[in-house]
């Protein structure tokens, strides 16, 4: 079975914070984490950063319970837009694990699902929905491989935001028939987490059958994460890592997402 | 592939009926709360579990009868019992409490199970020697 992840957990300055996050995380037994660094592409002039190496936060990183393996943390970017042209994909999003967009507009979120190089849509939940899921864009996404995600942090802060929460869940259920979702917190303190079976049963609620939910937790992060990792190599093949000697490049056979696969069957 | 000379034999069905699947689902729980030397007594965590479930399903929700069946005040866990259909309905509730008068708290399910048996042994807590 694959190994539970919280793919969202807000970055924050305060660093103890941020590893008694982690720290709680490991604890009640997800594999992975990745800290979100969120930017907000509709003020001028905002810079995307370079995130913060991730060796930074810990010397050892704890061990998650269950299992003898330290915790691994990625980095995470979501961009909110409401402007195709804001989104450029350029160096700065390579030194990223994952890439986020949270559109804010009915075009954005066909342009996003049709075309952008994105691992993950998120879905609003602090605010109603500003515009309708329609199938068509939806359909694309799954069959590229993009993943929704939903939030349940915000629901557990205030009662409004649960209804939107579940609103917004259950209108983009009665869509995509419950493919391609993924549950995460948006934890700012170590607090807001629950834990795996906890969200689970969550997406119960959400409208997802009992299989998809756990299977938003597991495999559907773990295709996310590899959706990422596939975007730093050349369409999946060749795979490249630095090394202490010259000349690094490996090819390796990897597991491909099928959106790419057709592309690679084309180039013979 | 059928092949002629193997007879297909009629396909047999057995049916087996559980006489004694349990009518209750068991949960052992932990609450957390932010500062630590907060203290509640059974009362009132019912109390929190019923108003938590009353936030979310209201009225009809907030009356779903469940039992607390142990409760240790010192470490806060304790174990709770509830009818097959409203487990969703429970759990659900307990993972979207946020907080106990005006604090931050999240409650640790530990174990879920429709046996009281399975409950008293946990493989977390299995010191090997």
């Amino acid at each position: 079975m694959a190994v539970f992840m919280d793919l969202n957990i807000t970055y924050t300055t305060d660093k103890k914070r941020l590893r008694s996050v982690i720290e709680t995380a490991a604890h009640l037994g997800y594999s992975t984490v990745a800290i979100n660094y969120v930017v907000d592409l509709q003020q001028k002039k905002q810079e995307i950063g370079k995130p913060k190496c991730v060796l930074e936060l810990f010397d050892t990183f704890p061990i998650v319970q269950g299992k003898s393996r330290p915790i691994k943390v990625l980095n995470r970017l979501t961009v909110v837009a409401s402007d195709p042209s804001h989104f450029r994909p350029n160096a700065e999003y390579k030194a990223y694990d994952l890439v986020a967009v949270y559109p804010t507009t009915e075009k954005l979120f066909h342009a996003a699902c049709m075309t952008f190089d994105v691992d993950i849509i998120c879905v609003a939940v602090i605010e109603k929905q500003p515009f309708f899921f329609k199938r068509s864009p939806i359909n694309g996404a799954i069959e590229r491989g993009v993943f929704f995600e939903i939030s349940y942090t915000p629901a557990i802060r205030d009662s409004t935001m649960r209804r939107y929460t579940i609103a917004n869940a259950i209108s983009l259920m009665e869509t995509c028939k419950g493919k391609n979702v993924i549950v995460t917190s948006g934890a700012e303190k170590p607090l807001e987490l629950r834990g795996p079976y906890d969200i689970a049963n969550l997406g119960l609620l959400f409208g997802l059958s009992e299989g998809d939910g756990k299977a938003a937790i597991s495999t559907n992060c773990r295709a996310v994460h590899l959706h990422g990792e596939t975007r730093k190599t050349a369409l999946g093949i060749v795979h490249s890592m630095k090394s202490e000697q010259p000349l690094t490049e490996r090819q390796e056979k990897e597991d491909v997402p099928a959106s790419k696969r057709a592309k690679i069957e084309m180039a013979q | 592939m059928r092949r002629a000379d193997i007879q297909d034999e009629p396909a047999t069905y057995e049916r087996l009926v559980y006489k004694n699947t349990s009518v209750y689902h068991y949960m052992r729980i932990s609450l957390v709360l932010e500062n630590e030397s907060t203290r509640l007594s059974a009362a009132q965590l019912k109390q929190l579990i019923v108003s938590g479930l009353r936030d979310l399903y209201g009225e009809v929700g907030g009356a779903f009868p469940f039992d607390l069946l142990k409760f240790d005040e010192s470490t806060l866990t304790g174990v709770l019992r509830v009818y097959n259909s409203g487990l969703v309905k429970l759990w659900s509730a307990l993972t979207l409490l946020g907080f106990y008068q005006n604090e931050l708290c999240f409650f640790r399910v530990t174990q879920v199970s429709p046996f009281l048996l399975t409950l008293s042994g946990n493989s977390r807590e299995l010191e090997l020697d």
